[in-house]
């Protein structure tokens, strides 16, 4: 092989890197990423069965009812729709009636939102970002 | 003034620390590739370590010293292209004096924007040394806490500081405050009902199961305790249990002297329960004090509860002009005027509501008959 | 002493300004003069900074609370520690830390930069001072830490109770060296761009500063971990939140650019590419700043966040990312390319490390900045999560970790895979066996658990293996062998401690995940429980009373094999009446190097408690392997060979240098 073939099929097979990574890259980010609704966007947005997505809104008031062991569940609401939520695990320190959390999960059967994860930072004035923008959106929520 | 004097000196280091190196003596300092070529020598060195201690092969060794060689042999060719610049000497000694100029200029400039020279440091162990007399109450809550952090075991300082506490609304404080208290105090009455309040009041006025005990525990020491009497009347009201808490109450307005400050929101919160039990059906409808009003009743001085109470009663007035026809209305008027001391008003009622519901109606001589019980008579 | 603290602050700003011009004319003019004002300004400049952030110091610790940046984040009952920590637990604070960083390191450049070119040591104070300008000015505009407040109130607002903890202590401040530290590499790069040329003593200074960020760097990143681990209750160590993310890309690059300046410093070859990574690691690590303090991004711990700061830290980014890739692009044709090697070299297996350690910053980025993108373009809200990186950093490390053992074997210019994969035969085979034992023993259908495994073991003995064969041990009589042992150069130790660290580090990863045991109940007091064969029981809750917080400590105790008491475990939930605001204080008892993990949930009606415990085995491997890491860095550095060469003026010394002791 002379040195210029040689060269060239070291940047060709640099090349096909990155190639792969970045097809590896963007069909990672097409099956990996899950989206953020809020309820009353649920009604416009199609979910296949099980898919993952996050549910962001208030805890609605008064609707936090813990069940066996374990088990709690409450409403997520963005004052238009609500939505019940199952979650199976010890809530963050900041979880309030009529804070904003993020939860991460999938839609049951019955319609039920179960989520493995919920999120609420550790801030007392934490709103998460998409929930405030959703919620200032629709008019029902204003920074003070 | 020291602010000042620091504040110069530090501005003429700074300006030291530019103009020291421009009028220091021009170094004569060796050129680019002196430099390279000692770290070439370096390396050419390390070689020679390296194959000493058999970490490369002779081979390879070789190899490498003449690379390093032929570095050396272009940084020589190198050297001789470098660019030389020419400075104009003048260009140089201006911007020389525009920067030893611009660090007072930017700074003084820039500081007398954003700086609040004349404000002093303010430590908060000094604020508080300062005479008690100066103090705000804040300053006087504080230098309590910061005495309690150092000496957590002082009951006094707790006891102190509880009803202080419980005062200002700070009611998370005030139970922490009063349980220390009745920890290093021991328990009595006050300290328990202290507590109990405070616990009340931190729950937005619920009695909760802990601020009953606290009560309970209150009147096992004095049997007659007047604020653990009312609190626990105020928790059967709100476990809907309204007869017994009337006659609580009215148990307890029996035993209170005269002038107990805790007359006067007793016989208002039990003018309020009996006009729940009398006007039951339309219970949510009945006007007068809410439950917070209530609350808020029992929080406020005597004056303020006294204004609060008489607004209450004129409404009910008002509303019985328009709508005579309320038997239980008028009743609670004249309970009301009496409980005020307003005995020419509640003659007045008396007379109006008899007018108005008819001498000889049922309802009239029932209205007559409740009269009589408080000891007025509408032939007066 | 506030005041004091302010008016140096702003001189400070004054000097950067003078550093940022004079000595650059001075170089482009030749004047030499010019030139030397950026030492003296530099340390000068250092001085004032810290005068300064010890004036906030000392506010913090006397609770000065007419300072409002005291006032929001201090507290007087708090201990004493955490109101000096608060001095940086917060926005501005932490800016004025990062600017004392910055000073120092420039102070340093000044002071141990007498042996550089003349030229070279002012352009890259002048960078330096450039840096240095844009972030005073930042907070001087947007985030001054010396705002008053009058009259000053009684109580501070207490610092955000999360933050009250030792890790905070240090964390952040590690962190900052190293995010700052690569900031000299960044300089030295602009500086060699703006002179058109790359002195040999380039790659010699650049490559210890390298290191010495990337030390630091480890340390926060493994000390941030650590932190979220225990002070979050979530039992998780890694979330690929922003901001771990952000802290994350300027290390894949500044390991990237770590191993591309051995090449350039060795063989002077990749000197192009090695400048490109030194810009881009420090862009990196703006970046980084500025994903945390803007608020453009969800996190679960970031601190409060302003627009208008994110604004201006998004100038302060374009104008030095875009400045010096513009500065690269216009210089880098004009700098010689170096020497050549054939694809299967230590430099060829450099190359390739660079390659995917790029690649892989690359894909975190894309990953931490594509759901900006979809919204801003579509309107979609997205998130990217752990699934994601799993996938691809995944996907993308593993041929790293497996070519990893052989890059130090590799001879440079021409290298024998052959000969170097017989030589990894052991450990390869101690790979394969630790593979079979998992599969075989512990878990049947764990292949991908096991094959982790293995690949960190193949790390350990890799490692070993290069030392062994450097040292010559079973080739040599053993006498020798340990004398050569003993006289091999710091950097060889270096490497391996450190390839040898990142083995432990992934087997703690792999070990925690795929073993930890898990177990989510309520528990009355008395109850007991098992945990991965481990009994607990609970003991019921306490009040406790801390300095400025109320806590219920639940007393957990781990019941012996024979029925005794043999650990207590308090895992307890913390009130903090200033802010309002509860915390989870996790219960972690170290056993070996697995953990125990016990985190509080919140209490029922009938006075039972939500657990939630785990065992997790080998789980501390994942940050002794990042403190492994530390020391393999610190080895390499004290590598006398990192010392820069002086000029002949003293010449006395590198004489000495040249003779080792060993001869």
């Amino acid at each position: 092989m002379t040195r210029k073939r040689k060269r060239l099929s070291i940047i060709g097979v640099g090349a096909a890197f990155l190639i792969a990574a970045t097809a590896l890259t963007f069909y990672a980010l097409g099956q990996k990423a899950s989206y953020f609704f809020m309820p009353a966007d649920l009604q416009t947005a199609t979910l296949q069965p099980g898919q993952r997505i996050r549910l962001g809104g208030l805890v609605e008031k008064g609707s936090i009812v813990r069940g066996q062991g374990t088990q709690v569940s409450f409403g997520v609401t963005d004052h238009e729709k609500s939505v019940k939520v199952t979650y199976n695990g010890i809530l963050p320190d900041l979880f309030r009636e009529d804070q904003g959390v993020i939860t991460e999960g999938s839609f049951g059967p019955d319609g039920v939102f179960i989520a493995d994860s919920v999120l609420a930072k550790h801030d007392e004035n934490y709103m998460p970002k998409e929930v405030a923008e959703g919620l200032k959106a629709k008019g029902v929520w204003q920074e003070n | 003034m020291v602010f000042w004097f620091i504040a110069a000196l530090l501005t003429l280091a700074a300006s030291l620390a530019v103009l020291m190196p421009l009028a220091g003596r021009s170094k004569n300092d060796s050129s680019g590739g002196a430099h390279d070529l000692e770290v070439y020598r370096d390396q050419l060195a390390e070689l020679d370590r390296d194959a000493a201690r058999g970490l490369i092969q002779p081979t390879d060794a070789e190899q490498a010293r003449a690379e390093i060689a032929r570095r050396i042999i272009r940084l020589g060719s190198d050297d001789k292209q470098q660019r030389i610049f020419t400075s104009s000497v003048s260009v140089a000694r201006s911007l020389g004096v525009a920067a030893v100029l611009a660090v007072p200029l930017i700074s003084w400039g820039l500081y007398s924007i954003l700086g609040s020279p004349d404000i002093p440091s303010q430590p908060l162990r000094e604020r508080l040394a300062q005479n008690p007399a100066d103090s705000s109450v804040d300053e006087l809550i504080a230098r309590a806490e910061a005495h309690l952090a150092g000496n957590p075991q002082d009951g006094r300082g707790w006891d102190v500081l509880a009803p202080v506490y419980l005062r200002i609304g700070r009611y998370d404080q005030a139970v922490t405050a009063y349980r220390n208290a009745i920890r290093l105090q021991g328990s009595t009455a006050d300290r328990e009902a202290g507590l109990g309040e405070a616990i009340t009041d931190a729950a937005d006025g619920m009695v909760s199961a802990e601020a009953q005990q606290a009560f309970e525990r209150a009147l096992r020491l004095e049997k007659d305790q007047p604020k653990s009497r009312f609190y626990l009347a105020t928790a059967l009201v709100q476990d809907g249990k309204i007869q017994e808490a009337a006659s609580a109450w009215e148990a307890m307005l029996a035993s209170l002297p005269a002038d107990s400050p805790w007359r006067s929101p007793t016989e208002a919160a039990l003018a309020e329960t009996q006009k729940r039990m009398t006007g039951a059906p339309v219970a949510k409808a009945a006007p007068g004090p809410s439950k917070q009003d209530m609350e808020a009743a029992a929080s406020m001085s005597p004056e303020d509860r006294k204004a609060m109470i008489e607004t209450m009663v004129a409404k009910l007035d008002e509303k019985l002009r328009q709508n005579p026809h309320d038997v239980e209305g008028w009743q609670r008027l004249l309970r009301s005027y009496l409980v005020l001391g307003k005995n020419d008003e509640a003659h007045a009622a008396l007379k109006r509501g008899i007018e108005a519901l008819g001498a000889t109606t049922e309802d009239g001589k029932k209205f007559a008959e409740f009269a009589a019980t408080l000891g007025l008579s509408a032939t007066e | 002493m506030v005041e004091i603290g302010h008016f140096a602050l702003v001189l400070a700003f004054a000097l950067s300004l003078v550093q940022s011009l004079v000595p650059l004319f001075g170089a482009r003019s030749g004047n030499e003069r010019l030139m030397a004002v950026g030492g003296p300004v530099a340390v000068t400049g250092f001085g004032l900074t810290a005068l300064s952030f010890l004036a906030l110091a000392s506010a913090y610790l006397q609770s000065d609370f007419s300072v409002v940046n005291v006032w929001e984040n201090s507290h007087s009952l708090q201990p004493m520690l955490y109101k000096f920590t608060g001095t940086w637990g917060n926005h501005e604070g932490s800016m004025l830390l990062w600017v004392l960083i910055l000073t120092f390191f420039g102070a340093l450049v000044a002071a141990f930069g007498a042996n550089l070119p003349a030229t070279l040591r002012a352009n890259v104070l002048a960078v330096q001072g450039w840096i240095g300008a844009a972030f005073f000015l930042f907070i001087l505009t947007t985030s001054n830490p010396f705002t008053r407040l009058i009259p000053a109130p009684i109580e501070g607002r207490d610092l955000n109770p999360v933050l009250q903890d030792v890790g905070l202590a240090i964390h952040p401040p590690l962190l900052y060296l190293g995010y700052v530290g690569f900031s000299v590499c960044f300089s030295f790069a602009v500086a060699a761009l703006i002179d058109g040329k790359i002195d040999a003593a380039w790659a010699r200074w650049v490559r210890p500063w390298t290191l010495a960020a990337w030390v630091f760097l480890t340390g926060g990143i493994a000390m941030g971990s650590y932190w979220a681990y225990y002070e979050l209750g979530w039992g998780g160590f890694w979330f690929w939140d922003p901001v771990e993310n952000a802290s994350f890309m300027p290390w894949l690059a500044g390991t990237a650019l770590l191993h591309s300046a051995i090449v350039m410093e060795k063989r002077s070859a990749l000197k192009i590419w090695t400048l490109l990574l030194a810009i881009l690691t420090f862009s990196l690590s703006l970046l980084g700043t500025f994903l945390v303090r803007s608020g453009v991004l969800t996190s679960v711990h970031a601190f409060a966040t302003d627009p208008s700061r994110g604004i201006f830290i998004l100038c302060i980014l374009t104008l030095f990312i875009g400045g010096s890739l513009a500065l690269f692009a216009l210089r880098a044709g004009s700098l010689t390319a170096g020497g050549i090697f054939q694809p299967i070299s230590r430099e060829g297996s450099l190359v390739l490390n660079n390659l995917f350690l790029t690649t892989a910053a690359a894909t975190v980025l894309i990953g931490t900045l594509y759901p900006l993108l979809l919204e801003a373009t579509t309107g979609d809200k997205i998130s990217v999560g752990a699934p994601f990186f799993n996938l691809t950093f995944g996907a993308l490390m593993v041929p790293v970790l497996l070519l990893i053992p052989f890059g130090p074997l590799l001879a440079w210019k021409r290298g024998d895979i052959f000969a170097a994969a017989q030589r990894l035969m052991v450990a390869f085979g101690g790979a394969l066996l630790a593979v079979l034992v998992t599969v075989l023993f512990i878990d049947k259908a764990a292949v991908f658990t096991a094959l982790g495994i293995g690949i960190a073991v193949w790390l350990v003995l890799g490692a070993l293996t290069d030392l062994a064969l450097k040292s010559g041990i079973g080739n040599v009589p053993l006498k020798t062998a340990i004398s050569r042992f003993v006289g091999l150069p710091g950097s060889v130790f270096g490497t391996a401690i450190a390839h040898l660290g990142l083995g432990l580090t992934l087997l703690g990863i792999v070990s925690a995940v795929s073993f930890e045991s898990e177990r989510i109940l309520t528990m009355h007091p008395g109850d007991t429980t098992e945990v991965a064969g481990r009994v607990v029981r609970f003991d019921g809750l306490h009040p406790f009373q801390g300095p400025n917080f109320t806590e219920d400590r639940g007393r957990f105790v781990l019941v012996g094999p024979d029925g005794k008491d043999k650990l207590e475990v308090i895992s307890s939930k913390r009130f903090y009446p200033a802010r309002r605001m509860p915390t989870t204080e996790a219960g972690i008892k170290t056993m070996g190097f697995s953990q125990l993990y016990v985190s509080l949930g919140d209490e029922q009606t009938d006075g039972a408690v939500v657990v939630r415990m785990w065992w997790k085995p080998l789980v501390t491997l994942i940050w002794l392997g990042g403190l492994v890491m530390m020391v393999g860095g610190t080895v390499s550095l004290t590598d006398r060979r990192l010392r820069v060469g002086a000029p002949a003026r003293r010449s006395a010394r590198p004489a000495d240098k040249a003779r080792p002791v060993t001869t």
